[in-house]
């Protein structure tokens, strides 16, 4: 009985096993499918020497460790990654991200961009060997190994060549439009399109918790507003339903303004912050300079929610 | 990783968050000073350890090593100062650190290696590993550890350091990845570490100083430094190594340029957990060899 009972396990976990291994196989190929015409053979002599080798949220920690992280937080669905060679030449790494819409392609982008533009895809910088870009559904990068013109050349040639195969371009973050470059005297110098409360504390540290109930499918726009030397910060957060929102609106209340009678407070910092709920949108102020302006930056948006929608 | 009540800017501004908070939203740290022995780190440093073409020469490094050892354990020779660490009967780990675009060299693992293997302990229980180390048999029963990364800015903590090296030791290392990594100390108190370690070594060889995005390797902002940070306090290490590339970013932009997240875990694991000594004014630097642009 104890042997019978062992080979139907058996058999169990191996049915199991081809069916899953097989899944992910079908899976792979069809991503594979998807992007195996983006990318030459060759490109001034460097020719594929490893890859493709595709990734998915899953696995992408075997390639980029906790770096992962942050691509997932922008919606990752595959990252194809290839490596060329030439004889006495440095290798170029080509990483392709296909990404769940164009707005988290140009939301990895403009995460962290600081060099100046290649004219490649939709937006793009080149400094220090690597190439970034965006364009559609995909980020990109391209980077070779060492310093040289002729690698140089390769790496943005390539990177021009993975971007003309994407044949469809895509829309930027609507939440974007959400935020207005003035604000009385303040106007716009930074803004960043966002899913994770992780990354938002890295712009603007808000709290340990998620209070705000940010995750994948939760866009959010902050906006970095200067005055001299004064900073005020605008969040517009668009929830996938009204109901969420409200849970949101709830948690930040009772975290950040506890016992606060209205929908706005003064900090210790003697700076004013302010929250409005209006259908599935959340719009929130840090650090306005006082309660008027505060009430001023949150008018500047929810009048625009219709127009961008 | 859940800390209970939910601690937000308010609570820094009000000064009641604690130390873990206080440097979430990029204020300095409190130069907080405890009653404790300082801790001391060797900063030893080689010009010929790398050739013009990037080159490592195994025998230099290897002296570099023997010469901090030497200096860290107050012994006459190298030998005699691994034996001091490490006992015949240890199970040793040596962790290392495989991101491929800086990772611990090679060359340094053998160095060690071959110094452990002095010490007297058997070649089967000695392993070398990053990401494997939960799954490596040598890792899940070692008695001790050399902890050995390359000194590097981090997209998630701020600066790649030897209390983050050890985040391969947890299922979930994300999980870690809130307010700039700040409870990695966490990490070295859990059964697989705890107590442990028994030489951490920074590698300095050619440290990355400033940079932008998670995955991104830049290389202008990677220099020759050419010098290996040790020492058995894993804190002092980080501290010294956090304020080496802090420096170095003065030096090279004439400011220290913002970066996105500051490296306020290793002040956390010295005062929330205890880890070692994060104030430089606790810490005796001691420099050995190579002196031009030590900046330290």
């Amino acid at each position: 009985m104890k042997k019978f009972e062992a080979l139907i396990i058996g058999l169990v976990i191996f049915v199991y096993s081809v069916f899953i291994s097989g899944a992910a196989f079908c899976d792979n190929a069809a991503a594979m499918k998807g992007v195996s015409a983006m990318w030459p053979a060759e490109i001034y002599g460097w020719k594929i020497a490893e890859g493709p080798t595709l990734y998915d949220s899953k696995t992408a920690y075997k390639y980029m460790n906790g770096a992962a992280e942050l691509f997932i937080a922008f919606n990752m669905r595959t990252l194809t990654v290839l490596q060329y060679g030439k004889s006495g030449q440095p290798s170029i790494t080509l990483e392709i991200f296909n990404m769940d819409s164009s707005a988290d392609a140009y939301g990895i982008f403009s995460f962290e961009s600081d060099d100046p533009g290649a004219g490649v895809g939709q937006g793009s910088e080149f400094g220090g060997g690597l190439l970034r870009f965006w364009k559609g559904n995909y980020f990109v990068s391209v980077y070779g190994d060492k310093p040289g013109t002729a690698v140089e050349a390769a790496t943005l040639s390539l990177g021009g060549k993975v971007s003309s195969a994407v044949k469809e371009t895509g829309g930027l973050p609507k939440i974007l439009a959400l935020l207005p470059d003035k604000v009385s005297q303040y106007e716009k110098k930074q803004a960043w399109f966002l899913h994770s409360h992780i990354l938002m504390n890295q712009r603007f540290f808000i709290a340990y918790e998620n209070i705000l109930k940010l995750s994948g499918n939760v866009d959010a726009a902050l906006g970095q507003y200067v005055r001299g030397k004064d900073k005020a910060y605008l969040l517009v957060i668009r929830y996938p339903s009204q109901a969420i929102a409200a849970d949101a609106f709830n948690s930040f209340k009772k975290a950040y303004m506890p016992g606060a009678a209205g929908m706005s407070v003064k900090t210790e910092n003697g700076k004013w912050t302010a929250v409005e709920k209006r259908g599935e949108y959340l719009a929130v102020v840090f650090d306005a300079p006082d309660e008027k302006y505060a009430a001023q930056m949150i008018k500047s948006q929810t009048g625009r929610i219709g127009e961008v929608k | 990783m859940k800390t209970g009540k939910s601690i937000t800017r308010r609570d820094f501004l009000k000064g009641t968050a604690g130390i873990v908070l206080t440097s979430a939203i990029g204020a300095g740290l409190p130069s907080i000073v405890f009653a404790q022995a300082k801790s001391r780190v060797i900063v030893v440093r080689n010009a010929a350890v790398i050739d013009q073409d990037g080159k490592i020469n195994e025998a230099v490094l290897q002296g570099m090593l023997d010469d901090a050892v030497k200096a860290i354990t107050k012994k006459k020779t190298a030998q005699a100062g691994w034996k001091s660490l490490i006992k015949r009967s240890d199970i040793v780990g040596i962790k290392t650190n495989a991101w491929r675009h800086l990772r611990t060299p090679a060359e340094l693992e053998q160095a060690i290696k071959s110094r452990v293997l002095e010490a007297g302990v058997d070649e089967k229980n000695l392993s070398i590993d990053d990401k494997g180390v939960r799954a490596n048999k040598v890792f899940q029963n070692s008695t001790a550890l050399v902890n050995a990364r390359p000194l590097r800015i981090h997209h998630w903590s701020g600066v790649g350091t030897c209390l983050k090296n050890y985040i391969m030791f947890v299922p979930t290392p994300s999980e870690y990845h809130p307010d700039g990594c700040a409870d990695l100390g966490k990490i070295w108190t859990l059964p697989v570490v705890k107590g442990k370690t028994r030489l951490n070594i920074q590698v300095a060889l050619t440290p990355q100083f400033y940079g932008r995005g998670a995955n991104f390797f830049d290389r202008r902002y990677v220099w020759d430094y050419k010098g290996l940070i040790v020492g058995t306090d894993p804190v002092a290490v980080d501290a010294v190594g956090a304020e080496l590339l802090r420096l170095k970013r003065m030096a090279h932009f004439g400011e220290d340029r913002t970066m996105d997240v500051t490296p306020h875990h290793i002040n956390v694991a010295d005062k929330k957990y205890k880890l070692g000594n994060s104030d430089l004014k606790n810490i005796e630097i001691v420099k050995i060899g190579w002196k031009e642009g030590v900046l330290l």
